[in-house]
């Protein structure tokens, strides 16, 4: 396509930004200082604000050889596992790092152009499709894996044969606000981590002034050790459209999004095929199922590698085509969101719970859960265990369980040292306080989360302090600069976790990386700058004697 | 603050705190709790604007009053009642019966560590104050909170800039602090968008489009960012070739001297020499904005081409010094000939901008007594 074309193509399209931004640098492999000029006059973006914008993502090139050369994931657990050798293997290519691709259950990852290959050296590198959930080992039912091996699911055909789409014929004979009720009743919460009750968003957006409403997916799965969401959009594309569409209907939305983040292309095209086998069959669309004025519009939103887009605020701004900084809170999407109007914004996992829920009901859901515990999470594990991926687990399993029955335990010969909780922000967990259910309260009491259910797991080989200091450089590499306590303090903390002398005693080492913790934990514009301390805090609560050993080095 | 007498329940003989709380939703009149004082607060007004009502001196990095509250340096955070974490108080608007302390000693401690993290990332604290009008805020700050300046070492951030070669506004990043206030008084006050915020984190960097030089951008040097920057990141080139000068710096209030809009500058000098303008906050027509005339174009002042005396052309197309007297004459001579020879609607008159206004007063008095017409006209209208 032209310049032309593609300016003319989107122009008129809510939210053109990333998608003109793609269309340029799927083309020419890079954005150049023309195209920038192009699209800053061809949708009316001030040329330095565009340029600086572009330059947030870290996967925009703006030089050659650009998107072809290969981007190694270099995560937090592929460095353990051959990442960094891999990435010199292919240095001579042009290879580049790049962050946890969320592939973590098969290393690794390696995005070239839109293919994604995986294997630990250059021979064995080779495009296949992300593994399937492993057959539920535990014998807890599962809500949202219950059909996700079957074959051809990730078809309409597939799909509707266990079923697909029963949910949403039996939504339209019953009104919005009974819809919204049995979420609530079933208490299903965010499952991308902050675990805000739906049925309560959903009800604030219902309620809320100002049309058109949106339902956002927030697929930017960026979460270090996270790749739940990939697992349901890679098999099951038709459950997460029909969860937004129940909730378009639910909340009188007509528009909706997908942010989908870019180390998941084959997603997209997953994605894509599936909505539009829906707007065939008049699942999406406009008159959906017949009936007037149920209208959906769903689009796909690509990301660019930006971590700090998986923060609803952050991810609004994004689509938005504004600079991708964390928005102030009050107010909230519900009222204020996607162009400043009522927006529900939920995670992959939860629109994906919402189908099975309505068809078996709230009771059925609440007693998936072990005790008092409501409905299911899907555990992410990866690292040094038997056997690791995508596990859908009762809340309140202990997380022993977890780990030795269900996933074998650590590599043969070796211990499970620590896990980390909630991808890389809940910090670790180890110990006695491996003894935790899988479920807030629970993870909570130990100072950690449970979050977006990443878990990675640290056998007894492994240098914690090295471990701390890949994930501060995570969260470093990603803070998006806006506020001072984050952009400030995950840089100094890096510094004083890494290899390098910080010319502090022991004594003035915990202070100031203490100090610069708590001050972070308060006053952090958003959950990144509060979350990364966890690392530091529960390096010092298990492993002491390793800081010492680091300091006095 | 609020009247007591508005609330005589409250009134006791003690002098115990009251909170908001205790004001019945009935008296119609919104009000918060500052640190124990009860304080009046129109529907609206974010909680910093409330504290400001009380000169509680909550102090902040990232404002400008001229912009819109971005909450990026967290200084103004205060404790809400009822709300786990601190909130920004630029960002975060009042509600009717808030209790907000302003400075517990966890507040304070807060905000000097970041001062110490801040500082950490500078190279240079000690700036001269020609450098801009908010240029002494971070040092001010640091001094008020006693921080120091040698903790939390490590890499320093941002880039200098220094060889733009454009003649009137510095760019030393190195002592940049990322709160973008030059980004956002461009963006939003001037509408120029010729700088932004490229990259991310720790990296971040002010950037015109494609890293080019100021001249090559947007910018109309209209000089806002240097006089909004907290820390004299960006500075007055013009203004700091008298750094030297031993004298102090001497402010004058007046009105710019160039166009008919009247902006409010502080015209600053160091013994008899203009060195630089400051905008003024306050100034009713430009509430601290100006142009590149009136932010940097004062040379004229001791320039050596300015006119001392006046200068008579002769025949020859020479000029000749002369004496007002002498000046005036040939002047009027020059008048009466031509409206001899031409009438009365052969002569117009244009009012120079830079006059003062008595003398615009006495041109037009001039044009339209002596030659009966309204042949009178200003420059700036053209």
């Amino acid at each position: 396509m032209t310049d032309k074309e593609i300016i003319a193509k989107w122009k008129n399209e809510t939210a053109p930004l990333l998608p003109v931004l793609h269309a340029f640098h799927d083309r020419d492999d890079y954005i150049s200082e023309d195209s920038i000029k192009t699209i800053s006059a061809g949708l009316k973006i001030p040329v330095a604000e565009l340029f600086a914008t572009i330059s947030f993502y870290h996967h925009f090139s703006r030089e050659l050889p650009g998107k072809q050369a290969p981007r190694v994931c270099t995560g937090n657990v592929c460095c353990l596992n051959g990442g960094t050798e891999l990435l010199d293997e292919l240095k001579s290519e042009g290879a580049t790092p790049m962050p946890c691709a969320g592939r973590c259950d098969e290393m690794v990852p390696v995005i070239k152009g839109r293919q994604v290959l995986v294997g630990k050296n250059s021979t064995s590198l080779k495009c296949r499709t992300s593994p399937l959930p492993i057959p539920n080992p535990g014998n807890s039912e599962e809500c949202i894996f219950r059909y996700i091996r079957e074959e051809n699911r990730s078809k309409l055909d597939g799909y509707q044969r266990n079923h697909g789409y029963a949910a949403m014929r039996q939504a339209i004979e019953s009104s919005p606000k009974n819809i919204r009720d049995i979420i609530t009743e079933s208490k299903l919460a965010g499952r991308g981590g902050a675990g805000f009750p739906t049925g309560l968003k959903w009800k604030s957006v219902a309620e809320a002034n100002g049309t058109p409403k949106t339902i956002i997916c927030n697929a930017d799965e960026g979460e270090p050790g996270c790749f739940k969401d990939r697992a349901i959009m890679d098999h099951d594309p038709h459950s997460l459209i029909e969860g937004m569409t129940i909730a378009a209907y639910s909340t009188g939305s007509n528009r909706g999004f997908i942010y989908l983040r870019y180390e998941y292309p084959e997603t997209e095209e997953i994605l894509q095929k599936a909505i539009d086998e829906a707007i065939q069959n008049n699942l999406l669309g406009k008159g959906i199922l017949g009936v007037e004025g149920f209208d959906f519009d769903l689009q796909i939103r690509r990301g660019a590698g930006a971590y700090i887009c998986g923060e609803e605020g952050s991810l609004l701004n994004s689509l938005e085509g504004k600079h991708p900084f964390p928005r102030n809170k009050p107010p909230f999407p519900v009222t204020h969101g996607f162009e400043n109007l009522p927006t529900v914004v939920n995670n992959v996992e939860t629109l994906a719970s919402v189908p099975p829920i309505l068809r078996k009901g709230p009771d059925w859901y609440k007693s998936l859960g072990i005790g008092d515990h409501a409905g299911t999470k899907i555990i992410s594990l990866s690292g040094d265990i038997n056997r690791p991926g995508n596990y859908e687990v009762p809340f309140g399993l202990p997380l022993k369980t977890l780990l030795h029955d269900w996933a074998g335990g650590a590599p043969e010969g070796k211990k499970i040292k620590a896990v980390t909780m909630a991808g890389l922000s809940g910090g670790f967990l180890s110990k006695e306080d491996l003894e935790v259910t899988l479920d807030e309260p629970s993870i909570k009491s130990k100072g950690s989360f449970l979050g977006a259910g990443g878990i990675i797991v640290f056998d007894n080989s492994r240098d914690m302090v090295k471990v701390a200091h890949s994930a501060m450089e995570f969260f470093s590499h990603e803070s998006c600069g806006k506020c001072f306590p984050c952009r400030i303090g995950t840089q100094r903390l890096k510094e004083r976790l890494s290899e390098e002398d910080s010319g502090l005693d022991a004594l003035n080492w915990v202070k100031e990386v203490n100090e610069i913790g708590e001050v972070m934990k308060a006053t952090s514009a958003c959950g990144l700058g509060i979350a990364a301390p966890n690392v530091t805090d529960s390096l010092q609560k298990y492993f002491p004697e390793a800081i010492n050993d680091h300091v006095n080095k | 603050m609020v009247p007591i007498w508005r609330f005589p329940w409250l009134i006791t003989s003690s002098s115990q705190m009251i909170s908001a709380k205790d004001v019945p939703a009935t008296a119609r009149i919104l009000t918060v709790s500052v640190d124990g004082e009860l304080v009046e607060l129109r529907d609206g007004e974010t909680i910093y604007e409330v504290t400001n009502h009380c000169s509680r001196e909550v102090p902040t990095l990232c404002y400008d009053p001229r912009l819109e509250a971005f909450g990026s340096c967290r200084l103004c955070v205060v404790e809400v009642e009822g709300i786990k974490n601190p909130v920004a108080s630029c960002t975060t608007k009042a509600t009717d019966g808030m209790v907000i302390k302003t400075r517990t000693n966890a507040i304070e401690q807060y905000r000097k560590t970041l001062l110490e993290m801040v500082a950490s990332e500078n190279r240079n604290l000690d700036i001269d104050p020609l450098s801009g009008y908010a240029s002494q805020e971070l040092g001010n700050l640091i001094e008020r909170y006693e921080a120091r300046t040698d903790r939390f070492c490590g890499k320093k951030s941002g880039k200098t800039n220094q060889d733009d070669k454009n003649p009137f506004i510095l760019r030393d990043y190195d002592n940049c602090i990322s709160c973008y206030r030059c980004v956002r008084v461009c963006a939003e006050q001037e509408g120029d968008h010729a700088i932004n915020i490229i990259n991310r984190g720790f990296e971040t960097q002010i950037s015109t489009e494609f890293g080019n030089d100021l001249r090559d951008s947007q910018c109309t040097f209209c000089g806002q960012c240097v006089q909004t920057c907290p820390t004299g990141a960006l500075s007055d080139k013009k203004a700091l070739r008298a750094k030297e000068l031993p004298e102090e710096i001497k402010k004058t209030r007046s009105v710019c001297p160039y166009c008919g809009v009247g902006c409010t500058v502080d015209i600053l000098s160091k013994g008899d020499r203009v060195v630089g303008i400051h905008p003024a906050m306050d100034g009713p027509a430009n509430e601290g904005a100006l142009c590149i005339k009136g932010q940097y174009a004062f040379d004229f002042v001791h320039h050596p081409d300015r006119l001392q005396k006046p200068l008579i052309r002769q025949k020859d197309g020479t000029f000749k010094e002369s004496e007002w007297e002498e000046a005036l004459d040939a002047a009027a001579e020059g008048f009466k000939k031509v409206l001899e020879e031409n009438g009365r609607r052969s002569v117009y008159g244009i009012a120079s901008g830079r006059a003062p206004h008595e003398a615009a007063y006495t041109m037009q008095k001039f044009i339209r007594s002596n030659f009966g017409t309204n042949y009178i006209d200003n420059c700036s209208r053209s």
